[in-house]
C-alpha cells in the first residue's frame, strides 16, 4: 500500500503534466483544475491503499474519465442553454495564454537572451497548437506514452482500448505533428 | 529485412515523439505561481481526504466486531461478526411466535369462556337455533329500551 508521502510524491510528480494536459483538452484553465483536482481527489479516497506501482495508471484513466465527464457536462449544458456565452467577453478567466507562462518564467532566468527566449516561446506555443489539432484519442494516446511515459500496455488500460489501437493512435499522431512541425519550419 | 524497417521507423517515431514531449516537460516545470500554489492545495486536500478515507473504514471495521481481521478498504466480517448481526432478526422471530402464540390463547381462552357460560345456563343451546326464540328475545330487547 502507497504510504501517504508516496501519495504525496506521486501526485507532485504528474500534477503539472496532467494540468497541461488537462488545459491541451478542455481548453479553459479553471476547469483543467477542477479536473485535476477532481482526479487527485478521486484517486486519493478510492485507491489510496494501492501500491505505488499502480497509481500512474489508475490516476491517468481517472483522468482521462474526469475529463470526459466534463466533456459531456459541457455538452448537456449547451443544449440546455443557447449560446449566449458566445457573446460574454473571453479572456477574464477562462484563456490561458501559454506564452504569459513561459513569460513569467522567463523572468527568473536572467541569463538566457531574449532572443533564444523568444524563440523557444514561439516554438512551444506552435508545439502545444498542433497538439491541440490533434484527434482526442490521438492526443491522448500520444500524450500518455510519451509524456507520461506509460508503456503501451498500461496506456491501452488506461484508455479501455487495444494496445494495437494505442500504437496506430501514436503513430499517427507523430505523424502528424512531425508533418506540421516541418512545414513551419521548426526541429527538434 | 521489412521487421528491420518497422523496428527502425518505430524507433525514430518513439525518438521524435520523446523529443516533442521533452519541450512540453521545459515549459511545464515552471507555471505560473498560482496555478502551482493551487495545484498544491488540491494535492494536500486529496492526500487529507486519503487519511479520512482510511480512518473511517477502520473505524468502521473495528464497530462490526472484535474478531474480524481488519484490512483497509475491504471489510471481512467473522463468524462472530456474522452471529452478532444475525442476533436481532433472531429476536425478531422469536418475538413474532410469542405474539402468535399469546394470542391463540387468549382466543381459546375466551371460547371456553362463552362454551362454559352456555353450557352451566338453564337455557339449553339449541334455544339459540330457534327462531321463535331469537324474535322473542328482539322483542324484549326493544321494551327494556
Amino acid at each position: 500500500m502507497a504510504s501517504e508521502q508516496e501519495l504525496s510524491d506521486f501526485l507532485k510528480d504528474v500534477e503539472k503534466r496532467a494540468f497541461k494536459r488537462s488545459v491541451y483538452h478542455v481548453r479553459n484553465v479553471e476547469s483543467a483544475l477542477d479536473i485535476v483536482q477532481d482526479s487527485m481527489m478521486k484517486l486519493a479516497v478510492h485507491y489510496g491503499d494501492k501500491p505505488v506501482a499502480e497509481l500512474p495508471m489508475l490516476f491517468q484513466r481517472i483522468l482521462s474519465n474526469c475529463t470526459l465527464d466534463w466533456f459531456r457536462r459541457q455538452k448537456t449544458r449547451n443544449a440546455l442553454f443557447s449560446n449566449l456565452s458566445d457573446f460574454e467577453s473571453a479572456g477574464e478567466d477562462g484563456e490561458f495564454d501559454l506564452l504569459e507562462t513561459l513569460n513569467t518564467q522567463n523572468h527568473s532566468d536572467q541569463t538566457e537572451s531574449a532572443e533564444s527566449s523568444t524563440q523557444r516561446a514561439q516554438t512551444l506555443h506552435e508545439i502545444e497548437s498542433e497538439i491541440q489539432a490533434l484527434p482526442n484519442r490521438q492526443r491522448e494516446a500520444f500524450l500518455m506514452r510519451y509524456w507520461e511515459e506509460l508503456d503501451v500496455a498500461d496506456t491501452a488500460a488506461a484508455m479501455g482500448c487495444s494496445e494495437g489501437s494505442v500504437k496506430t493512435h501514436c503513430s499517427r499522431a507523430i505523424r502528424a505533428l512531425g508533418k506540421a512541425l516541418r512545414a513551419r519550419g521548426i526541429k527538434l | 529485412m521489412t521487421n528491420s524497417y518497422q523496428y527502425q521507423n518505430q524507433l525514430a517515431q518513439d525518438r521524435l515523439g520523446f523529443r516533442i514531449t521533452a519541450r512540453l516537460s521545459d515549459a511545464t516545470d515552471s507555471l505560473p505561481h498560482d496555478i502551482s500554489e493551487r495545484l498544491r492545495a488540491a494535492r494536500v486536500q486529496a492526500v487529507g481526504q486519503r487519511k479520512m478515507a482510511l480512518k473511517y473504514a477502520v473505524s468502521d471495521l473495528a464497530l462490526s466486531g472484535g474478531e474480524g481481521s481488519v484490512t483497509f478498504g475491504k471489510q471481512h466480517f467473522g463468524w462472530w461478526g456474522r452471529l452478532a448481526a444475525a442476533i436481532p432478526l433472531l429476536a425478531l422471530v422469536v418475538g413474532l411466535i410469542a405474539i402468535n402464540v399469546i394470542q391463540d390463547d387468549n382466543r381459546d381462552r375466551e371460547l371456553a369462556d362463552i362454551d362454559a357460560a352456555l353450557l352451566t345456563d338453564d337455557l339449553p343451546p339449541e334455544a339459540y337455533a330457534d327462531p321463535g326464540f331469537l324474535q322473542f328475545l328482539k322483542i324484549n330487547a326493544a321494551q327494556d329500551r
